[in-house]
């Protein structure tokens, strides 16, 4: 079984045990935004936030939008194991338009998404 | 070559009970900083999990002796990330938002990182004494793979 085999099976999985307003579903996958993890990434990422070195997402951005493209990325993005260590699956997807900036300011149209073992959203952020 | 922190003051955490990926992510943040031969890698953007900075650069110091020839440290909210290339006994050190390579033996990297390790671990368990029975943080400290 590949990975990303194994990795659908697992979030179709979660698809049976999770569910209320904060879940982010798909049609086979299914990953969820804990109010946790949206004060993580909107301290870091959202277009007000002054955090340094960290991709922001573009102004108008919402909670449904961020929830909206974490599925695509996860649903369509290229999967890999944390590296080193940590725990959980990257996703990443290029929506081939622009969603953010970079640590540099330039244009971002790439989301990467970090996925705990229970399917919940570490962080996620353009670059 | 020089290896510190700046660490960030915590406020609202329960070091007893935080988990790998609070560890990981959400707590212990601060700056880098990093300097090898004339090269500086520093980075002061405040969030880094300097505890998932630890144990990241300990596992791949202990890669790099293992055999690996190159490894590469991705930052937890950004694509940057700082890459250790093995040449002969040497290491050169470069990133991805800085310019440069720098160059240093594999030993000294290595004490860099040990010497980095403990004095944060140290830091941490003065500053928050309860987070010394933390088993995941004993974990990412620990002596796990045959390092020290």
């Amino acid at each position: 079984m590949s990975f990303r085999r194994l990795i659908i099976v697992l979030a179709g999985f979660g698809l049976l045990l999770t569910a209320g307003p904060s879940v982010a579903q798909t049609g086979v996958e299914q990953v969820t935004l804990t109010r946790w993890a949206l004060q993580h990434i909107m301290a870091r990422h959202w277009p007000d936030s002054t955090a340094t070195g960290a991709g922001k997402f573009q102004a108008g951005i919402t909670e449904d939008s961020l929830r909206d493209m974490i599925n695509e990325a996860v649903r369509a993005g290229r999967a890999r194991r944390n590296t080193h260590g940590r725990p959980g699956v990257i996703y990443e997807y290029d929506f081939q338009r622009q969603i953010g900036t970079t640590i540099d300011g330039g244009p971002a149209t790439r989301l990467r998404v970090v996925v705990n073992n229970r399917n919940e959203v570490i962080t996620a952020f353009p670059f | 070559m020089h290896l510190d922190y700046q660490l960030n003051e915590a406020r609202d955490t329960d070091w007893s009970s935080v988990t790998e990926e609070d560890l990981r992510y959400r707590v212990a943040l601060g700056n880098l900083i990093l300097h090898v031969g004339d090269k500086d890698f520093s980075a002061s953007w405040g969030w880094i999990p300097l505890v998932d900075l630890a144990a990241s650069f300990a596992e791949i110091i202990h890669k790099l002796e293992s055999g690996s020839s190159s490894e590469t440290f991705e930052f937890t909210e950004s694509d940057a990330w700082i890459r250790f290339e093995k040449k002969d006994a040497k290491v050169l050190v470069s990133a991805s938002y800085g310019e440069g390579i720098g160059e240093t033996p594999l030993h000294a990297v290595s004490e860099a990182v040990k010497s980095f390790r403990e004095r944060l671990r140290s830091e941490l368990v003065r500053r928050y004494p309860e987070v010394g029975n933390n088993p995941t943080f004993k974990k990412l400290f620990g002596t796990g793979h045959g390092r020290g």
